[in-house]
């Protein structure tokens, strides 16, 4: 073997082994190959670093919605109790656990250095479930001890390296001091469940509401399972339900409801984020595999290429002895040296692509660097190098000695152009994918979302002194480029959370609204939300607590309590809410992003803005956030500007200010990924493509070159010449571009439900999509064929 | 007896009609002997030769060799046979381009699995028997012709063969190096070793201590 590896080297170096044109379609392949197929392959690998990853489990909830149907709706996170109340419970359960994450979070020391950290509440079992190694102090104690914590080795390392005992402070909740009392080892990315700092769930009401004895409601924790041996999920469900029946009074609840409420399930950790992704993961591995394919079937027409021209050197090893086997390993070296040179190009292709790679994954390219990642990626590799050098191989030892020594010429060109369509296929699915991937990313952002984002600004005032607020507003307002400042709870793009409409009687939810609770009377119109029906809640008219509901939410009213005369005016009543009048109707807009979007009714509650500020006094950790909206054709230098105003607020001045448009443009960063992705597949598909239909039409020519000589020299033209020529691929070439428009459609349709506002897969632009391909085809072909046809028949026939 | 061929037919079919490339040959072969087979082009002799260093097939008849019936021997079991007891020259010399005199020398010795200490023994006698040991790290493009069949030669016989098969030895060369090749071939058949060779040269045919005429695939 080590002498054919020698041979295979030398071999690199000789002319006509196109072995530059074979390792850079190749390495080009193999970079997006295998950057597309890791990333499949880490969302595969989420959460098996846990120790009997196999047995752990996440509890959802399951629950109807709607009452019309049996369909049931599954959460991830349950209620308090649920965790303790299984362990206690159910037989098969060996430990069970209660995350509850309060978030991404600025920290400070008492040095007033501050850190960026995700925080969440945990019980004292945490580690008996999802343990991890811990550098210093005893995780159960920890997290038995109020306002007590422990911090990952990296925010230990950032703080200076020596922790223990130091005390820490929350932006949002200024008032808190929490004790650090261990350290564990820092979190790889592949997990559900991220956290930099651990705080104890004993100090629940110290951050937000405690629900932890919660056996309905409050469903914010994370539960998770460990089965003892030989447990499954099934085996628990009559203890469940005894449970329930115990703590929940599930029967009644479901006789008063005349059906199923609430059921538990448990799904597998390691399951958890495939599911989350499935499309995804769907998409990527097609456009990986696709690329894959692609460049190895001109791998092998280019080798399959080379190795007829070689044919005589497969007949001299015969006569120096070797066999058939010798032969295929001799090939199979040559495969091997090649895939090394090509992998390790496309290492340091991915490496130069890193910082756009992390950027789109949005992790670190080292996390994948783990052997659920690794291992079957190393397993496709030794595959593709077997079956890239299987048939080459197969070829090579086949050919007859006695005709090799002579001028041996392939007769049979046919496989060659399956190999070709297969590129073909490739490059028409992805051309067509891309072009349609742009369109919908460009729909999507240029559309209009119902409300205005350009020139708005938004600060939190998490972490702010609640008494420099209205100086603050002041000075904004003073401000020359500032047309208008307001205060609301909640922005478009993040969201809002939801509360239930009542029925007129108090006893029935109507409907769910997406509740984005109190804003001020400059709210709506710094967000271009007019109020066309009744009035908004600038007028003097305005009253604390009235609300104002979107036309999807009011028509549902209307239909629900049977109002014939509109809604405004009317009284209703939403959970969480007092009972309150519906002030105006606006029109519908897009909550989050029109890739995502939240398509329940929405509400917005009138709340003074002397009342926003006299709440944060009171309590420190309530937040809301400042809007701004910025005089037309106000662009440069104003976030800064007004990050130097909102300082005054903040004690730390640690303002961060945020631009809407760019939140919302940010909102479609997974569908700006896909594209690019797209752009640079179908770039590698189209190069790999060309070089192919470059090395089959070269070969071919010089194959059929006394073919061509004699055809010329009984007259042909070389417009006859190229339309046979070009007919034999354009012949194969159709069958393969509808081949790659039906995948493409597939993939298309399957990629736009994700969808609400989706455009529309017109058969006009595959027709133009797949025109582009046979042109690009005919065009390179005519290139090449005119260049042989164009030479003097007498060489070729001398040379024959 | 080193062969014996018997009845042995080979034909192509082209265009519905079979055309005969060897026809009803008959031949037996002792140790020692020393053969010119001729004939003029296309009357078989290449494919005689290919078919008696077992790397061409045929359609008819029995081939066997030193009691080893070819015609039913599996592709390794013929590998082996050959890889033991036959050499081969060309008269385009066909050495590897990309290897070495010396590791032209070597090639066989890998296929036949000699270890790498005993292969470098017998490519160092190798060497030296043929005088080239200063050429044995020049590439064959850096030698001239009689040096490249001389290396050929060489090649074939490392392994101890018993049967050389030589295909127009000497068409490549000039006269003088011709004869050293011929002079080459007759002392290695005064040591023992069996050659067979085609040849269009009544000259060289002579060298042989029988003469073999073919015609259409037949022997005359």
């Amino acid at each position: 073997m080590m002498n054919f590896l020698k041979l295979a080297f030398r071999r690199l170096f000789r002319k006509g082994e196109h072995s530059l044109t074979r390792i850079v379609s190749l390495t080009a392949g193999l970079a997006f190959g295998i950057l597309l197929l890791s990333e499949v392959l880490y969302y595969f690998s989420y959460d098996s670093f846990y120790p009997d990853a196999d047995r752990i489990y996440l509890v959802h909830e399951n629950f109807n919605m709607d009452k019309s149907s049996n369909e049931m709706e599954s959460y991830p996170r349950v209620s308090g109790a649920v965790a303790p109340g299984l362990k206690a419970e159910v037989p098969g359960i060996e430990a069970a656990t209660r995350l509850n994450p309060l978030g991404d979070h600025m920290i400070y020391t008492d040095d007033f250095n501050s850190y960026d950290a995700k925080v969440s509440l945990a019980d004292e079992h945490l580690f008996d479930v999802l343990p991890v190694p811990m550098i210093s102090g005893n995780p159960e104690e920890i997290l038995k001890s109020p306002m007590t914590c422990m911090v990952s080795q990296e925010i230990a390392d950032n703080m200076g390296g020596n922790v223990m005992g130091k005390v820490i402070g929350i932006k949002a909740y200024p008032d808190k001091k929490l004790t650090i009392a261990g350290v564990f080892e820092t979190l790889p990315e592949n997990t559900n469940y991220e956290y930099d700092v651990l705080i104890s769930m004993v100090s629940t009401d110290q951050f937000t509401w405690d629900g932890t004895e919660n056996w309905m409601g409050n469903d914010r924790y994370y539960a998770c399972v460990k089965l003892s041996p030989g447990a499954t999920p099934s085996d628990l469900a009559p203890a469940v339900r005894a449970m329930q029946v115990k703590h929940q009074d599930i029967e009644k609840l479901e006789e008063e409801n005349q059906g199923v409420v609430l059921e538990y399930s448990f799904k597998p950790i390691k399951q958890i984020k495939v599911d989350n992704v499935k499309d995804m993961i769907l998409i990527l591995a097609t456009i990986a595999l696709s690329v894959l394919f692609v460049s190895l079937m001109n791998y092998i027409l280019l080798t399959m290429g080379t190795l007829i021209a070689r044919a005589k050197s497969s007949a001299i090893h015969k006569t120096c002895g070797a066999d058939t086997k010798n032969l295929q390993r001799m090939i199979l070296s040559e495969t091997v040296v090649v895939f090394a040179i090509s992998i390790v190009g496309a290492l340091l292709l991915i490496w130069g692509l890193k910082p756009l790679a992390e950027a789109q994954w949005g992790h670190d390219l080292t996390s994948v660097l783990n052997p659920y990642v690794i291992a079957p990626l190393v397993v496709l590799i030794l595959f593709l190098v077997f079956v890239t050098s299987y048939f080459p191989g197969r070829f090579f030892s086949r050919i007859p000695v006695a005709t090799a020594f002579r001028s041996y010429q392939q007769k049979k060109s046919k496989w060659k152009l399956v190999l070709l369509s297969f590129q073909f296929v490739g490059a028409t699915f992805i051309l067509t994918v891309l072009v349609f991937v742009t369109l919908q990313y460009n729909n999507m952002k240029n559309a209009d979302h119902g409300y205005t984002a350009e020139g708005v600004y938004y600060v939190s005032t998490e972490g702010m002194d609640g008494n420099k607020i209205g100086m603050v507003l002041n000075e904004l307002r003073a401000m020359p480029d500032i047309e208008m400042v307001g205060l609301g709870d909640d922005d478009p793009v993040s969201g809002a959370s939801g509360n239930n409409v009542l029925s007129q009687d108090g006893k029935r939810e109507l409907f769910n609204v997406a509740d984005f609770y109190e804003v001020d009377s400059n709210y709506l119109s710094i967000l271009g939300i007019h109020v066309d029906e009744g009035e908004g809640f600038s007028s003097n008219q305005a009253v604390p607590n009235d609300v104002v509901i979107s036309k999807r939410g009011a028509e549902l009213l209307k239909l629900n309590n049977g109002w014939t005369d509109g809604v405004v005016g009317k009284q209703i009543a939403l959970t969480q809410h007092e009972s309150t009048t519906i002030r105006g109707v606006f029109p519908d807009f897009v909550i989050q992003s029109i890739s995502n979007p939240d398509m329940r009714p929405s509400v917005f509650f009138y709340q003074p803005e002397e009342k926003f500020e006299e709440l944060k006094i009171e309590d420190p950790s309530e937040r809301f956030n400042i809007m701004i909206k910025a005089s037309n054709g106000v662009q440069e230098g104003i976030m800064d500007r007004i990050r130097t105003v909102v300082n005054l607020g903040f004690p730390h001045e640690d303002t961060v200010v945020k631009s809407l448009e760019t939140e919302q443009l940010n909102a479609y960063q997974g569908q700006k990924g896909f594209r690019n992705a797209m752009i640079i597949g179908n770039a590698i598909i189209l190069l790999v493509t060309i070089i192919g239909l470059l090395g089959y039409t070269f070969n071919e020519s010089t194959r059929r070159r006394k073919e061509l000589a004699i055809r010329r020299i009984s007259g042909a033209t070389l417009s006859d010449i190229l339309k046979s020529f070009i007919s034999d691929l354009e012949y194969v070439a159709v069958p393969a571009v509808v081949l790659g428009l039906l995948g493409a459609w597939l993939t298309l349709d399957k990629w736009m439900q994700n969808f609400a506002f989706k455009m529309d897969l017109h058969w006009a632009i595959f027709a133009v999509c797949s025109l582009f391909i046979l042109l690009m085809i005919a065009v390179i072909a005519t290139i090449n064929y005119t260049r042989t046809a164009n030479r003097n028949p007498v060489d070729a026939l001398r040379q024959e | 007896m080193l062969l014996q061929l018997n009845d042995i037919f080979k034909w192509v079919n082209s265009g519905g009609q079979r055309i005969f490339l060897l026809k009803d040959i008959n031949l037996e072969v002792e140790e020692g002997e020393f053969i010119s087979v001729m004939g003029p082009s296309g009357s078989g002799k290449s494919t005689l030769l290919n078919v008696i260093g077992m790397l061409d097939t045929f359609d008819e008849g029995e081939y066997n060799f030193l009691d080893e019936s070819v015609h039913s021997l599996k592709e390794k079991h013929r590998s082996n046979l050959y890889k033991q007891y036959i050499g081969f020259v060309f008269q385009s010399y066909h050495l590897l381009d990309e290897l070495t005199v010396k590791e032209n020398l070597e090639m066989p010795l890998i296929y036949k699995k000699i270890k790498g200490s005993e292969r470098k023994a017998m490519v160092a006698d190798m060497l030296d028997r043929f005088n080239i040991v200063g050429k044995k790290d020049l590439f064959p493009a850096q030698l001239s012709g009689g040096q490249q069949q001389l290396v050929g030669v060489a090649r074939a016989l490392i392994a101890n063969p018993k049967l050389i098969l030589a295909d127009e030895p000497t068409g490549n060369l000039n006269s003088t190096q011709g004869e050293e090749i011929m002079e080459l071939f007759k002392q290695l058949n005064d040591e023992g070793v069996t050659i067979i060779q085609v040849t269009h040269s009544e000259k060289n045919a002579e060298y042989g201590s029988r003469i073999i005429n073919l015609l259409d695939g037949r022997m005359v």
